[in-house]
């Protein structure tokens, strides 16, 4: 497996504006994985993925723990995803996640490790470990061939600032 | 015009709920899923988490109710739906029921907006507040202000930027280990502490502003237990009882600000959090300073419920500008602005 991308935040602002970036250079038919503590910051992380996907300013990115899925329109739609009270493969298909699966559009999904391994077929896994209060570290996996590019352009972008 | 009786249907998430009200206030039955052991013809427990299961619930749950309330099919003169938001897939069981139930006995049927529905939960009650009335709406999905001006026309004042109040409770019970869904737990472990013995931020936002944020107030708790993981064990009744009064403080005063902006004497506090005790005492508390009076619903109609789907259909019905019956509606996943 390739080394992951590794950046490291010191702020939620910082955390949001990775996401922007991943979101303004991602296209539809993406699914990424999302894991981290309680707190991490996986909802300000998808806030700035968001604000990248050009979802409007007025809708406010919440958490989906309660409401499991929530959509969002964009430049691509993007369906956010919390696995939090997810216990079970037939749970998962109660909530018809298969159902967005299939459809176009750039799925994010929190608590992805509650999956087994293969069940999301990720493009994107990205892993926030809490450092310290205010310190997170970002490491960044991307799959499949075309995403060689992206890689290279994150990383122009993530690390050279 | 005799009395109009409304089956009402509830799915927009997790429970599966059925209800007969008659005129908005009367009700017969109110059979909620989680709650009820309705027997279903599959056996076996009922989910904690159901969404397609509603398809196994719904018939069960309709039928109870009706028993309950002690009529036939034939007795319902119209039927209520939740028709959003919520999560698609388990909301268009309900609605799909509905459609084909009041297609079936050639009665009329109407969509309902959920969260209208929790601000019509005051209704079924009286007292009952009188318009225009603050409405602040806590719950696991949803936390937000409303202007209420009639039974069908809420403006929004104010909603969560992230994370929703009752959701705050259930993952910092998580945090402290007492399980999911907590809020509850917390709520009964918060009264054998002290809320002062431990300083959480109160996290206001704007103080002019109405919105909500509870994502920062969640990660301090967070942190406290990191950095004292040694001995929190010990203080799990302060933690719960300070997280507690910070969701509150701002909650209560929030509402209050509202209702005096819009100058409303009555506020009405509704949604799963709304059964919260202390809220419910220091809602009252604070309000009675100001001279505002404060509406609660009891603690089986705060939590999702076909009662207030059906109190709020009622409205609905009785205003046929609004009626949107047609049997191509669809359901809707995210609150209308």
């Amino acid at each position: 497996m390739q080394d992951p991308l590794k950046i490291t935040t010191h702020s939620p602002d910082r955390t949001r504006f990775i996401g922007e970036v991943i979101g303004r250079a991602i296209d539809t038919n993406t699914v990424i994985a999302l894991t981290g503590d309680l707190g991490a910051g996986k909802t300000v992380f998808v806030q700035g993925l968001a604000r990248g996907l050009e979802v409007p300013a007025d809708y406010y990115i919440t958490s989906p723990t309660y409401t499991l899925i929530n959509e969002y329109p964009g430049r691509i739609r993007l369906f956010h995803v919390d696995l939090y009270r997810i216990t079970s493969q037939t749970e998962l298909f109660d909530i018809g996640f298969d159902d967005i699966c299939d459809g176009n559009g750039v799925m994010v999904v929190e608590w992805a490790d509650r999956l087994e391994p293969g069940d999301l077929s990720e493009d994107i896994s990205i892993a926030i470990n809490t450092i310290d209060n205010t310190t997170r570290e970002f490491c960044i996996f991307f799959y499949g061939r075309k995403k060689t590019k992206l890689l290279q352009h994150l990383k122009d972008i993530l690390t050279h600032q | 015009m005799g009395i109009l009786r409304i089956l009402g249907i509830e799915s927009s998430c997790d429970e599966t709920a059925a209800s007969v009200v008659e005129d908005g206030v009367n009700i017969l039955s109110s059979v909620v899923s989680s709650q009820v052991n309705v027997h279903h013809p599959y056996g076996g427990v009922v989910p904690e988490l159901a969404s397609r299961k509603h398809i196994e619930m719904i018939v069960p749950v309709v039928s109870e109710s009706l028993f309950t309330a002690g009529i036939d099919g034939a007795q319902v003169d119209a039927v209520a739906v939740a028709q959003g938001p919520g999560l698609v897939g388990a909301l268009l069981v309900g609605f799909c029921f509905a459609k084909a139930y009041a297609f079936a006995s050639d009665i009329p049927w109407i969509g309902v907006d959920h969260l209208k529905g929790h601000i019509n939960s005051v209704f079924l009650e009286s007292p009952s507040p009188e318009f225009p009335f603050i409405a602040l709406l806590a719950s696991g999905g949803h936390t937000a202000i409303y202007h209420v001006t009639s039974h069908l026309h809420a403006e929004c004042m104010g909603r969560t930027r992230d994370d929703a109040a009752g959701e705050a409770f259930d993952k910092v019970a998580k945090m402290l280990g007492l399980g999911y869904p907590g809020g509850m737990v917390i709520s009964q472990l918060a009264e054998k502490g002290e809320p002062r013995a431990i300083k959480f931020p109160r996290p206001f936002l704007d103080k002019k502003e109405f919105d909500f944020s509870f994502s920062g107030l969640k990660s301090a708790v967070n942190r406290y237990i990191q950095t004292h993981s040694e001995t929190y064990q010990d203080q799990i009744a302060d933690i719960a009882a300070a997280f507690q009064a910070s969701v509150v403080d701002v909650l209560v005063y929030k509402a209050l600000r509202a209702a005096m902006e819009k100058k409303c004497r009555h506020v009405a506090l509704v949604g799963g959090v709304a059964a919260n005790q202390r809220l419910r005492d220091q809602m009252r508390e604070s309000a009675k300073r100001e001279g505002i009076k404060v509406f609660t619903p009891s603690i089986e109609l705060c939590g999702d419920n076909a009662a207030m789907i059906a109190a709020a259909g009622y409205y609905y019905l009785k205003d046929p500008g609004r009626l949107a019956d047609g049997f191509d509606a669809d359901v809707y996943s995210r609150a209308k602005k």
